[in-house]
């Protein structure tokens, strides 16, 4: 499984390099997309991830639940990081500065700071029964922030990110090539996270 | 009919209790609005004289007042975590009157924050308020959903072994939503705007979603 990830992960980065055209308008910088596309949907998957076994947890008292809690958050972080810097760095050669709280900006922000918070919280308490469950509630009661984050901020402020790739009128605004190496590596990314879960409970 | 009256006595019996506990003690009450003061006078003395945007005052009121409220409410289950009665009062009490009776208690406490900073805030800023009804209207909306996030914060953090700074970080992601529109909301009534009722709405709706969640997740505690 490994190598098999290792192989496909090579595979796109020669697509993306060598296959896809550069972008309109954009250019070569806009390949960035290829890194901060797939690492935001990782981030976000595994904030999910991360409060579906806090309830599991707390319907079962299943320890091992808490353990994969855990580790989806921390995954979560580093992704969430890499997320945010490959944005900033494409937001400054686009918009010209690399943060102006754009509501995506915000958004992904405010998961940063759940994920910090969701952490610390684990390392100040030092009970692990409490830890188990104080954390899981805490994750649970942060995924309330989720619809808010979603559906409110980006109606209140004018945003200048370019629509996702499942946007509301439906359409896809993009090359075929892009498009298809695009999910490549979103579904690669997810293969690396789920792999990177599972090597933990082994 | 009854077990309802009986749930609302019991909340107000741990009203009551954790009140006159903090009127004894006057530490947790002095130290919530003396810290709201001292960041008012600092705010307030290091712009003399300078022209500062309603935008900008809207943001610096809910600074003050989440902060403040983090320093006065974080230990609202800390008496009762290290006597180790907790666990007797929820033998005594359902828990879910002691989680109502405690939000009821850090509303009443954000409450009196806000009416003893709120005249100092708009003196000291010169600020002239347009409309009184809005900006009291957000401030209600918005102490609601700092008192239901932060109960069961309070709540989460009383466990916790190194207590430093943890309340605020919990806080602050999960109270966002709360935020962001009352910074609006007070801006527009500084400023007299128009305003959207939907904003209010959206508060209100939040407060509700924080209230039942902390009803649910208390149990899990």
């Amino acid at each position: 499984m490994n190598k098999l990830l290792i192989l496909l992960t090579l595979a796109i980065c020669a697509a993306i390099i060598f296959f896809v055209p550069p972008i309109k308008g954009l250019g070569e910088v806009a390949k960035i997309i290829f890194f901060h596309v797939p690492t935001a949907w990782v981030s976000v998957i595994a904030f999910f991830s991360s409060a579906f076994f806090a309830a599991r947890f707390l319907r079962t008292f299943n320890f091992s639940f808490d353990k994969l809690s855990e580790r989806a958050a921390r995954l979560g972080f580093i992704f969430v990081l890499l997320s945010t810097i490959s944005g900033a760095i494409f937001s400054k050669l686009t918009w010209g500065a690399y943060w102006n709280w754009d509501p995506r900006q915000t958004t992904i922000f405010v998961l940063i700071l759940i994920y910090g918070a969701y952490l610390t919280l684990r390392a100040a308490v030092s009970d692990e029964r409490t830890r188990a469950k104080v954390s899981a509630v805490y994750s649970l009661l942060s995924v309330l922030t989720v619809p808010f984050l979603v559906f409110i901020i980006p109606r209140m402020y004018f945003s200048l990110h370019p629509s996702p790739v499942l946007n509301s009128s439906g359409r896809v605004e993009m090359d075929s090539i892009v498009l298809v190496v695009l999910i490549a590596a979103v579904v690669d990314a997810t293969l690396i996270f789920i792999q990177l879960m599972r090597r933990e409970i082994s | 009919m009854r077990l309802s009256n009986f749930l609302f006595e019991q909340v107000a019996a741990i009203l009551r209790k954790d009140f006159l506990i903090g009127l004894r003690r006057r530490a947790t009450f002095a130290a919530m609005m003396m810290f709201a003061l001292t960041a008012v006078a600092s705010l307030s003395l290091s712009m003399t004289g300078g022209f500062v945007e309603p935008k900008f005052l809207a943001a610096l009121l809910w600074v003050v007042i989440f902060f403040a409220a983090s320093a006065g409410i974080a230990g609202t289950f800390d008496d009762e975590a290290q006597a180790g009665t907790l666990p007797t009062l929820k033998l005594y009490a359902q828990a879910q009157a002691i989680l109502f009776g405690k939000m009821c208690y850090v509303f009443l406490s954000l409450t009196m924050l806000t009416l003893f900073i709120l005249p100092i805030f708009l003196i000291l800023f010169n600020v002239a308020v347009e409309s009184f009804l809005l900006l009291s209207l957000t401030i209600l909306l918005g102490l609601i959903g700092i008192a239901a996030a932060g109960t069961l914060t309070a709540a989460i953090t009383t466990s916790a072994t190194v207590k430093g700074g943890l309340f605020p970080i919990l806080l602050f992601p999960i109270t966002l939503p709360i935020f962001l529109p009352a910074i609006t909301l007070t801006e527009l009534s500084f400023t007299g705007g128009a305003f959207e009722t939907s904003s209010l709405i959206v508060m209100a709706a939040f407060d509700a979603i924080l209230i039942l969640a902390s009803s649910i997740l208390y149990d899990y505690l």
